[in-house]
């Protein structure tokens, strides 16, 4: 437990996260005082009312004065959201408190798609072009007026759900009709006004790469440049394997950080974590997307920093001590990310069904450089493929001394991997 | 070095401590956590965990087929877990129990905090937990280290770790102070019907 007077942070976290874990854990490596907030209420709440909330997180104004009646009583330090909507509660608490964190428009234009292109397009940062268009307009006669190849994408889902690239009018008129289904599905129409509409953006060729920063002040700290290997050409986005350092050239990684430094000064970013989709082609980077907050799923254990002050000695730091140092203005360590490479697979979903076994896992371990298999997917689950789907059913983790052996081992290690679905 | 048939999945919980998930039973009689290489004497699993060098291994726990390592040292666990894996699989590959039966005791401190703990896990921590189709089984208490397992609604939940930390440890430092720590040995990989089940982001 906190000592009486550790700084306490409110900390966001929908109830669906995978995120848990490595955001309490490291809470109490800090010895902070922790409140966590979701949108639905823990069973302990009302036993434990200083340390559980419940905010509501779709209406971010509602939420801060939720979380202003608890800090008369709890006095805050920081607040910090983990996913795209948390993030825009987090500024929403932390305007309204006076804490670190990132205005409200900055929040709201990172995390809709729609308003971070207008913004970043009329700062000249480089983005595909893109038109808006209702959900319910007519697909044939858009088919006759977009250049292809394009890709349309929805507002505000994530993880390249509802992601579709069309070649042609007869490719168009499909992707529309598929994404305009995934945007009826009742948890994705819940988000009212965005679920009405779609971008229709041009397909940019080129590598694509996952940057993480944390903004201090408005200037961003690069902390790790991921090369996603596998192409990501379309039809359907799915992340599969990111790598870290990336083997792209000094002077091309030079671009990509300064093009993601011009996003967030565009978007009014300031404080705390941001995660970037960039692609880089013989004209330099293009920002794909930009986030305020850190990469998601279980990725983050792919990064390590190795702290060289602190009292602590040369040691571990995650990311996330490093995102609650911040979000309380401690002190940051002197850190840097480790010296080896490392690597995170995301389990590309096999296939539509119920998942009833997964053979292969020892064998999927034993592979050299494999750190950890983790399957999230339980028992009984319906695995739902991209475009429409959204979970993961796991990860693989490894590192070595090149980026090349690590990717070479998560591929090898998911070739052992066997689904039974039915 | 032992068997390749033994599967050992490490999950880190923090950069002290760290959970491995054993493809086979390593101790049958309960819980056996260890604080000390002298406390391991006699328990090979243990002691070769001790036994490994520059690790700063402060306390062993085993139960079932998992085994809780907790590590003072700064060494990451991307270099220590394979050492850890070694370790157990070298203690599998004897005929001797990897694990020694805990010896009977006299009446401690612990059994009196056990019985609190009971207590309070029945009165008060599984009504509440129950409102998510969860379960909280009391495994054991040494040395003032409570070990539990989740169950039902609370294993593989996504919010478990809030509803450990926030929660049940919170209330148990309210209702018995003596209480020094809170291990969880549920294998939440095994989950089948999460309260809250995590997706992408």
């Amino acid at each position: 437990m906190a000592r009486p007077d550790a700084p306490r942070l409110l900390l966001l976290l929908p109830s669906t996260t995978y995120r848990a874990t490595a955001f309490v854990e490291a809470a109490r490596q800090l010895d902070v005082a922790l409140t966590v907030a979701s949108e639905l209420p823990s069973a302990f709440e009302r036993e434990q009312p200083s340390g559980l909330l419940t905010l509501d997180f779709a209406d971010p104004d509602r939420a801060a004065e939720q979380a202003g009646v608890f800090a008369r009583e709890h006095p805050l330090a920081g607040v910090l959201g983990v996913d795209d909507d948390t993030a825009v509660v987090a500024a929403a608490v932390a305007t309204r408190l006076g804490l670190r964190g990132n205005p409200v428009p900055a929040a709201l234009a990172a995390r809709d798609k729609q308003r971070q292109r207008e913004q970043l397009a009329g700062a000249s940062v480089p983005v595909p072009r893109f038109v808006l268009t209702p959900a319910d307009a007519d697909p044939e006669s858009l088919s006759r007026q977009v250049e292809y190849p394009c890709v349309l994408k929805p507002l505000r889902l994530s993880a390249s759900r509802g992601v579709i690239r069309a070649d042609n009018p007869a490719g168009f008129v499909a992707a529309f009709r598929r994404l305009g289904a995934i945007l009826a599905q009742p948890d994705v129409a819940a988000c009212g006004e965005p679920a009405r509409r779609l971008l229709v953006e041009q397909f940019i060729p080129g590598p694509e790469v996952a940057l993480e920063g944390l903004l201090v002040g408005g200037r961003l700290r690069l902390l790790a440049l991921f090369d996603k290997p596998d192409p990501l050409d379309g039809p359907f986005f799915e992340e599969t394997i990111y790598v870290t350092p990336s083997r792209l050239a000094p002077a091309a990684q030079h671009a990509i950080a300064a093009t993601a430094q011009a996003a967030a000064t565009a978007l009014g970013l300031v404080e705390g974590p941001v995660h970037a989709e960039l692609r880089h082609n013989e004209r330099g980077p293009w920002l794909i997307e930009m986030a305020a907050r850190p990469i998601g799923g279980r990725c983050s254990a792919a990064l390590r920093f190795e702290s060289r002050d602190g009292g602590r000695g040369t040691g571990d730091v995650s990311l996330e001590e490093l995102i609650v140092r911040h979000a309380l203005a401690m002190d940051l360590p002197a850190f840097q990310r480790e010296d080896r490479a490392s690597g995170v697979m995301m389990i590309p979903v096999p296939g539509a069904g119920v998942l009833r076994e997964v053979r292969g896992v020892e064998a999927a371990r034993s592979v050299p450089l494999v750190e950890a298999v983790l399957i999230t997917a339980h028992q009984g689950q319906r695995l739902v493929p991209l475009p429409e789907g959204a979970r993961y059913p796991g990860f693989i983790f490894a590192r070595g001394d090149g980026a090349r052996e690590v990717e070479a081992a998560l591929r090898e290690a998911h070739r052992r991997l066997e689904f039974v679905m039915e | 070095m032992g068997s390749p048939d033994i599967g050992i999945t490490a999950e880190p919980i923090d950069n002290d401590r760290c959970k491995f998930i054993v493809s086979q039973p390593l101790h049958a009689g309960g819980v056996r956590r260890f604080g000390s290489a002298g406390e391991a004497a006699g328990s090979p699993l243990a002691a070769a965990i001790f036994a490994i060098p520059a690790a700063g291994v402060a306390e062993v726990i085993v139960s079932g087929n998992l085994v809780t390592v907790v590590k003072r040292g700064p060494t990451p666990w991307t270099a220590i877990g394979k050492l850890v894996g070694a370790a157990i699989r070298s203690s599998l590959a004897t005929s001797a129990p990897a694990v020694a039966p805990r010896e009977p005791a006299a009446a401690t401190d612990d059994d009196s905090l056990y019985e609190r703990v009971a207590q309070l896990f029945e009165t008060q921590v599984n009504p509440m937990v129950a409102r998510h189709g969860g379960a909280v089984e009391l495994i054991d208490v040494q040395d003032g280290i409570v070990m539990l397992r989740m169950g039902g609604g609370c294993q593989g939940c996504g919010m478990a770790d809030v509803t450990l930390r926030q929660g049940i440890e919170t209330m148990l430092r309210q209702h018995a102070p003596d209480v020094k720590g809170l291990v969880d040995v549920t294998d939440h990989s095994a989950g089948s019907n999460p309260y809250f089940a995590s997706a992408k982001k």
